[in-house]
């Protein structure tokens, strides 16, 4: 004969509890369920209609069985929410970003092609984002079980400052010296030289630059310097702000990858010199482009996403 | 219209009566009483429980000291009977103190204010 209804209730009841409590709570369970039976049909109710009631009435077993073992039922509760929402927030933040640099950064120092290297990089930092997460949560719910203490308590001292979005003065004439610099140091190395090899003054940029791309380029360093301007006078970042900062960052870089890519950014006799006279073999070379290729790609990207924070930083104020 | 949003009404009246039931509880086994006798108590003093949050509840009431249980195997089936502890004697009275302070505090908010028209 198959188990009746009511045993099947308890058995999936009592199977997660404590194996010392089961026979106590079978047996008062049992003892409940037909009483409650038992009331119903000497009111004149079918004893199986009667069953299945009393046992619809208890509910999910799991639940009931929460209950008697004084567990859980969600899988984070409020007393560590809050600490799990900003560690994983922070990790996200890091993780994966040195994931992908990383593994980008060895793929090229290893030869492979851009397909690869990008795919490769962005595969790997998906990959540690779903592992943060998962153990992240996985130690929260263990500590939400065990009713351990993540000991975080806030006080007034955690309120956030108001954030400067470098708007100021100080950040102007920051902005216009750099700039400033920057011109200057062309303008250096055009005429004389800005690397002093054995008593003979070399240009670092291509001598091929001139006039075409060098004036390129100071015409986006006087871009940045009217962006910074303006940026100083309206006193807060914007999106037609971010917009023209993005396009500035992105032609920037393009202008440094496209002429790098095609041998043009840096003078040939600099490059001769660094391999006879510092001894660095085509292997190191390569290296030491992809080191420059990724710096100026980090650049770029970081003043994009810079401005565009800022940006939305400005516009909840 | 307020009494049509009958769920936030439902859920305020939950709230309000939660912690009665444990009070409840432990006044009814002052005299000894099993799970589904209590539930049927409750019920007839008008406070209706239910069963899968009575049963845990009386078990944990035992496993904090304020209730005791004992196996009465003299009737046609074998029940647990439960009955308040002297712990949990003192803690009935307690709680029902705060009760009537509650009942108190709260009544007075519609009322006029003595010390407030004195002043």
């Amino acid at each position: 004969m198959s188990a009746t209804l009511t045993e099947r209730y308890i058995s999936a009841t009592i199977r997660s509890l404590p194996a010392e409590s089961q026979e106590d709570v079978r047996a008062e369970l049992a003892a409940s369920i037909a009483d409650a039976v038992e009331a119903r049909t000497e009111q004149g109710e079918d004893p199986e209609a009667a069953e299945r009631e009393v046992l619809t009435g208890l509910g999910d077993p799991a639940v009931l069985a929460a209950g008697y073992a004084d567990r859980p039922l969600h899988l984070l509760g409020p007393r560590h929410y809050l600490t799990w929402r900003r560690l994983l927030i922070l990790l996200l933040w890091i993780v994966p970003a040195c994931a992908f640099v990383g593994v980008g950064l060895s793929q090229a120092l290893i030869g492979a092609d851009g397909g690869t290297i990008i795919g490769q990089a962005i595969s790997t930092a998906l990959t540690a984002a779903v592992h943060v997460a998962f153990w992240t949560t996985l130690v929260f719910v263990i500590l939400e079980r065990t009713g351990a203490d993540t000991a975080e308590t806030w006080s007034v001292e955690d309120l956030p400052e108001p954030k400067e979005s470098g708007t100021g003065r100080a950040d102007l004439i920051a902005s216009l010296v750099f700039l400033g610099l920057v011109l200057a140091a062309l303008g250096w190395d055009r005429l004389i030289g800005l690397v002093r090899v054995e008593g003979d003054w070399l240009p670092v940029l291509h001598p091929g630059l001139w006039p075409l791309w060098t004036l390129l380029l100071v015409a986006i360093v006087l871009a940045e310097m009217v962006h910074a301007i303006v940026l100083h006078a309206r006193g807060r970042w914007n999106t037609g702000l971010a917009v023209a900062n993005t396009v500035l960052a992105l032609l920037f870089a393009g202008w440094a990858l496209a002429l790098f890519a095609n041998d043009l950014l840096l003078s040939p006799e600099l490059l001769e010199l660094a391999r006879t006279v510092g001894d660095i073999d085509a292997q190191s070379m390569h290296t030491l482009g992809v080191i420059l290729v990724v710096s100026i790609l980090a650049v770029a990207a970081w003043d994009v996403v810079d401005g565009w924070l800022k940006t939305l930083r400005d516009r909840r104020r | 219209m307020v009494w049509g949003m009958s769920d936030a009404v439902d859920t305020h009246l939950q709230e309000l009566r939660r912690g009665t039931v444990v009070l409840a509880c432990l006044q009814l086994l002052r005299e000894p009483g099993y799970g589904y006798a209590l539930l049927e108590r409750l019920d007839s003093h008008g406070l209706p429980t239910d069963a899968n949050t009575l049963y845990p509840l009386l078990r944990r009431l035992e496993k904090q000291g304020f209730l005791t249980s004992e196996w009465n195997t003299e009737e046609s089936r074998p029940r647990k009977f439960y009955s308040t502890s002297a712990d949990g004697i003192r803690l009935a009275e307690t709680l029902q103190q705060e009760w009537r302070a509650l009942t108190e505090s709260l009544s007075s908010l519609t009322e006029p204010d003595p010390a407030h028209e004195e002043s």
